[in-house]
């Protein structure tokens, strides 16, 4: 079928006689020491993409099929075939005052064509402030696609586009995806799979750019930017945008859109620094930071539970002892990621079975209990990001029977990746005073 | 630095003997974790006609009936267990066609051919079609530079590959091969080196030809049993 190739790479053998009114792209260029993939743009060198007989192939992108000089591709351009079914948006839920105002903002930018990051902080329901925006243009015929660097944000995304958009096909499209692909208005899929568009997209949506393991790098944008038309719009959706958005920002090639507010309108808790020298070293001797120990009294005392983090899993069980020396009546436990008891543990937390939990990154997404504090010991350390660091931080004041929490972060020394953390939550709290101010002026 | 397996960071330090003689220092390709989860056979007791992990020394149930229905044995040495880790390895080696990969066991597979007396090396070749997608031979590939003689052919040009097929299929298919000179062979001892080692099938219609032609003995290696 030729819809197969509307606006997408198809790898085929070279010897293959093209059908009608298929264009037929190049794979590989050779450079004179290296070669470029043009499927994924990404440079490697001769020696190490080399096959026998002078052939070469890209060994980045080898999960999505191998582009190699024994292939060539197929492609068509675009052609926006579609039907369009009206009522297109079958979502019926409403935004609040805030929300509406960021939706109507993003809409606009979505048939405008622009490039723009929607910077809305954690927990502030960003899905449904695109909806309207994705109508518009689904109406005008134009073919849209959300995409995202984790498997599960899109598996979670496509069940709710289904329901808001019951009447629009819908292709979901991932690694270990089984069903075969069909051409469809309306495409989720991993970011990865953007590779195997070219020009296709009138606007392509990017869900939490930020996300580990492929977070905005390069390799991503490149795919983004190839996947769209030439004029077509792009919109990024963040609550902690890295180095890269925010520099497109400052040089005002990305529109910004902010929702420094959460649902309950409060401001994200502010984040505070305390110094613990030799934190580690101390440990040994079963003894915590005593600024630390303090606060943790505090929150204990105010009948209140508390996360606390830990760079690495070989931390646990050390940072435990210390609180079994401190803390001999508290209920808490540890859990990390290849924890076996991970989920029931972390069940047992929510079931207010357990005043705190000592943890490594793991539950930086996703994991929401209420009414919580937040310390990090050693924040400074390389495996914490300042995109991980500020979601830590958003796990405190999620809830609206408590919507402020403590923020503490206990580092050796000053950290650049610390200080850029604090720096953009205080950034939102400005943005998120304003609009208090500009609301309450109503 | 990173583990061709599993993209983890490798960490690489000299040491004192690296720095002060004069040998070759060899950089880690993989991880520890990576390199652990294949299973060596080396050590292991094996049945010496296929290389088969078992209790005792002596001929399996499959070769005996090899032994029935050829007048020779073929003599089969195998480096690893063809486990879940080979499994993937093969996978991404030979189908998703990484060759880079290749360079993971060339050493260790190269070192153990050239212990073995013979005379000439001959490879287990794929068809023109494997070679048009594919690009490379799996087999050449695992054994680099090493010299070679392409005495075997594909017979077709296009031929089901026995990877697809089951069991039964395996050891009901036909001879596959044609060898290129007759008179090349002829007294020689020769070693045939393929990648798995599944039922014997593809090994004993190679050597077949081999002793056919009135080669003198015909061993085998592979690098996954």
């Amino acid at each position: 079928m030729i819809s197969e190739y509307y606006g997408r790479r198809v790898l085929v053998r070279r010897d293959q006689v093209a059908p009608a009114g298929v264009q037929v792209l190049a794979t590989i260029k050779q450079q004179t020491s290296e070669i470029y993939c043009l499927r994924c743009g990404q440079v490697t060198p001769k020696e190490s993409a080399a096959l026998p007989n002078g052939e070469f192939y890209c060994p980045r992108c080898i999960n999505l099929g191998r582009v190699s000089t024994l292939c060539k591709f197929y492609h068509v351009p675009e052609p926006n075939q579609f039907e369009v079914t009206s009522p297109l948006l079958t979502w019926s839920g409403k935004l609040s005052p805030l929300q509406a105002s960021a939706a109507k903002q993003v809409k606009e930018g979505m048939l405008n064509h622009r490039r723009q990051l929607l910077w809305a902080v954690t927990g502030a329901g960003k899905t449904e402030m695109m909806f309207s925006g994705i109508a518009a243009c689904l109406k005008r015929g134009e073919r849209v696609a959300i995409a995202s660097p984790r498997v599960d944000v899109c598996l979670e995304l496509y069940p709710r586009f289904k329901a808001a958009f019951a009447n629009t096909d819908i292709v979901l499209l991932h690694g270990r995806q089984e069903l075969p692909y069909h051409y469809a208005q309306l495409t989720i899929c991993t970011t990865h799979q953007l590779l195997r568009f070219y020009h296709a997209f009138d606007n392509l949506v990017i869900d939490e750019v930020d996300a580990f393991p492929f977070a905005a790098n390069s390799a991503l944008f490149y795919a983004a930017q190839q996947a769209t038309k030439g004029d077509g719009g792009q919109l990024f959706l963040t609550a902690t945008p890295g180095k890269y958005l925010l520099k497109e920002m400052r040089q005002q090639r990305l529109m910004v859109t902010y929702l420094p507010l959460r649902y309950h309108g409060h401001l994200l808790p502010g984040i505070k620094l305390h110094l613990a020298r030799k934190w580690r070293k101390k440990l040994g001797k079963v003894l915590l930071p005593p600024s630390l120990v303090r606060m943790m009294r505090q929150t204990l005392a105010a009948n209140h539970r508390f996360l606390l983090f830990v760079p690495h899993v070989a931390d646990l069980p050390v940072v435990a002892r210390a609180c079994h020396h401190y803390f001999c009546e508290a209920k808490f436990t540890t859990v990390h990621a290849s924890d076996e008891e991970r989920l029931a543990k972390v069940q047992a937390m929510r079931d207010n079975d357990y005043q705190f939990l000592i943890t490594t990154s793991i539950l930086e997404r996703g994991v929401t209990f209420p009414e919580i504090d937040v310390f990090v010991l050693g924040a400074d350390d390389g495996v914490f990001s300042t995109a991980a660091l500020v979601q830590i931080a958003g796990r405190a004041g999620r809830s609206l029977s408590r919507p402020v929490g403590h923020v503490g972060f206990w580092v050796a020394g000053h950290s650049r990746v610390v200080n850029a953390a604090v720096n953009q939550v205080r950034y939102m709290n400005n943005k998120g005073r304003q609009c208090q101010n500009a609301m309450s002026a109503l | 630095m990173q583990c061709l397996l599993c993209n983890r960071q490798l960490r690489f330090e000299l040491t004192i003997r690296d720095l002060l003689l004069p040998t070759k220092i060899v950089k880690p390709l993989i991880c520890d974790d990576c390199q652990q989860s294949f299973t060596p056979l080396t050590g292991q007791t094996t049945c010496p006609g296929c290389s088969r992990p078992q209790e005792k020394s002596v001929l399996c149930l499959e070769c005996n009936k090899w032994r029935n229905a050829y007048p020779w044995q073929l003599t089969h040495h195998a480096l690893y267990r063809y486990d879940d880790a080979m499994k993937e390895f093969i996978q991404r080696y030979k189908f998703a066609g990484d060759y880079r990969l290749r360079q993971i066991f060339i050493s260790e597979f190269v070192s153990a051919i050239s212990k073995s007396q013979v005379d000439m090396v001959v490879p287990i070749p794929v068809t023109e079609q494997t070679m048009r997608t594919r690009g490379f031979n799996q087999v050449e590939g695992l054994i680099s530079d090493l010299p070679v003689n392409r005495l075997l052919k594909c017979r077709d040009k296009e031929k089901m590959a026995q990877s697809k097929k089951n069991r039964r299929e395996r050891l009901a298919s036909k001879q596959p091969f044609i060898l290129t000179n007759e008179a090349a062979v002829r007294g020689k001892r020769i070693l045939l080196v393929d990648d798995i080692y599944t039922t014997g099938r593809t090994l004993y219609h190679a050597a077949d030809l081999l002793y056919q032609a009135g080669a003198a003995t015909v061993i085998s290696i592979s690098l996954a049993r």
